[in-house]
């Protein structure tokens, strides 16, 4: 194959880009996982990929990395091709990787002066930063599923990389382990480390992640700040509030929220009304309420966040701007009621 | 030792004396069973060994079953362990070249197999004593290219079978007609015409052979030695092709 027609040059990489990918097409047999491709990731910037199972997101990191050769595309990632000069480039590349272990009897002070190269920062001052000072002659095997990753965020960040890729980074944490974690990404991005971050929790992408990358069966969808994403892709609200059975303005009320405008639906369960409708809502019904009489004590707001947003994009749509039917964003805002 | 390559050597050596496998079968195993079939057959020449003391036989023997304990069973299923378990995944991610944990992999497997000749000889030692070395070079010749087609033979099972238990299972199933039938087992008096026939073209058989006999002063077996140096070098371009590409 000739090469040169596969993987020419980047005419629009910026200078400061730290990862610039396009075009990128990688295969499993007939399977094709990246169907074209493009990413950039600025200097500094943490930027998130995310997306269902088999959107290609571990497959697209790992040609970056330059574990896995690309079919075609071109990618340039720290100044470098990963796919011919990958023995330069992992050396600067820290990465936590998805379904990757150390050997069992490996203590965790092994580890860190196995992976330790010469221009290696201190390891025992990031054990001490991560939690695991009190754990370095503990065998691999015997840390629990947090320290496993706290150990390996260590080890990506050993080497000074110039580009941190962290894939399914606090997969099976419990919450307190998870926000150590974020913790310490949060302050990789002070630091000004380019953090290149493969999630499918979306509040993990939502707090960490400048930007985001939503990808499907290979190919990016819309890439954007988690806010923007929002904006776009999932308009809903739900306005919540106690009522009494005896009120007698509970029947009025009810009637009018029904009336106003972008309400989709009005729902009582009990004591409890939920509206739903756009975002405009939140302000005609509080304006309503406060029209009504008493306001409620207990009035809740619930806006879209960006699990919302990717599934009003996994469908195909927004989700409000749909027919009043329940869409699978509904019913997922229905589950966390 | 700040080279990717050093690292790995180091902490490979360090984990090989924390893996029970290593320590059951290189380093116990063949001893125990030594002491066992070299106590069973006298300690006096017997014509049945060539005329060699059948102790001595066993100790020179089982030297070898070290080498196939290294490589048959020791480095391909922990190869394979690691491949089936992401971790070389995790190395070739930091850096590490791809060609260098089988390389590391064959040094550790050869000082694996040493130190198992020097537990091996202190142990035979007070017990049934070293027997003279009548041809050192050759014995040490087909002792290091046995050792090095072994290991190397490890590597490639390694790096081929998909996963530790096909490895171990490949592994044992190799190793036990090996070690019985090369040099460990029955002595080849009492073997029928068959086994005796197909005991001489197993590469165990060869690696004894070359031995064993410059060893007891049985002879030169240069035939056997040659057959092990062509097996030992093939073996390694394998290894190497197979973990480079």
């Amino acid at each position: 194959m000739n090469r040169g027609a596969l993987f020419g040059t980047i005419a629009d990489m910026s200078e400061t880009d730290v990862v610039t990918v396009r075009g990128l097409r990688k295969s499993y047999g007939d399977r094709l996982v990246v169907d074209g491709l493009d990413l950039d990731v600025g200097a500094g910037e943490v930027v998130g990929l995310i997306g269902a199972n088999g959107a290609g997101k571990t497959t697209t990191v790992e040609c970056i990395q330059g574990l896995r050769r690309p079919d075609a595309g071109v990618l340039r990632v720290l100044g470098s091709d990963p796919v011919t000069q990958a023995d330069q480039l992992r050396p600067l590349v820290g990465s936590q990787l998805q379904d990757s272990a150390l050997p069992d009897r490996l203590r965790v002070a092994e580890a860190v002066e196995l992976f330790a190269t010469g221009r290696a920062r201190d390891g025992g001052e990031l054990l001490e930063q991560f939690g695991l000072g009190d754990r370095r002659r503990s065998a691999f095997a015997s840390l629990s599923g947090g320290e496993r990753q706290r150990l390996f965020l260590v080890l990506a960040l050993l080497n000074r990389p110039g580009l941190v890729i962290l894939d399914e980074l606090t997969q099976g944490l419990d919450p307190a382990a998870r926000r150590t974690v974020w913790a310490a990404v949060g302050q990789l991005h002070e630091a000004g480390t380019t953090v290149l971050l493969v999630t499918h929790e979306l509040d993990e992408a939502e707090v960490l992640c400048g930007r985001v990358v939503a990808m499907r069966d290979g190919r990016v969808l819309d890439v954007g700040a988690p806010a923007e994403l929002v904006d776009r892709h999932s308009h809903w609200a739900t306005v919540s509030f106690g009522l009494p059975f005896d009120d007698p303005l509970a029947s009025p009320l009810l009637d009018e929220l029904g009336r106003l405008d972008g309400v989709r639906r009005v729902e009582r369960l009990g004591e409890r009304v939920s509206v739903h409708g756009d975002r405009t809502i939140v302000a005609h019904v509080g304006a309503a309420l406060v029209r009504s009489g008493p306001v409620p004590w207990d009035l809740s707001v619930e806006m879209p966040d960006l699990e919302d947003a990717l599934l009003g994009l996994l469908d195909g749509h927004v989700a409000v701007a749909q027919s009043a039917e329940l869409t699978m964003t509904d019913q997922l805002a229905g589950m966390r009621r | 030792m700040r080279t990717a390559m050093g690292r790995l050597v180091r902490s490979e050596l360090r984990l090989m004396t924390r893996d029970p496998l290593v320590l059951t079968f290189v380093f116990v195993f063949p001893v125990v069973t030594m002491l066992i079939i070299g106590g069973s057959f006298g300690t006096k020449p017997d014509p049945a060994f060539a005329g060699a003391i059948p102790a001595h036989w066993y100790v020179a023997s089982y030297l070898t079953v070290v080498i196939a304990a290294t490589g048959l069973i020791m480095v391909p299923v922990h190869l394979a362990s690691y491949r089936e378990r992401g971790v070389l995944r995790r190395f070739a991610a930091a850096g590490f070249p791809r060609w260098s944990f089988a390389a590391a992999q064959l040094v550790v497997g050869l000082v694996t197999t040493v130190i198992g000749w020097m537990i091996l000889l202190l142990v035979a030692a007070p017990i049934y004593g070293i027997p003279t070395v009548h041809d050192s070079w050759r014995v040490a010749a087909a002792l290091a290219l046995g050792a090095l087609g072994f290991v190397s033979g490890g590597v490639l099972l390694g790096s081929l079978l998909p996963s530790a238990r096909a490895a171990q299972a490949v592994g044992l199933i190799l190793f036990f007609p090996s070690f019985l039938l090369g040099g460990g087992g029955p002595p080849p008096h009492v073997m029928g015409s068959a086994l005796r026939h197909i005991a001489g073209v197993l590469p165990l058989t060869l690696v004894t052979n070359a031995a064993r006999g410059p060893w007891l002063g049985l002879g030169t077996a240069t035939g056997s030695l040659v057959v092990v140096a062509v097996v030992a070098v093939t073996a390694t371009v394998a290894a190497v092709r197979r973990t480079v590409l």
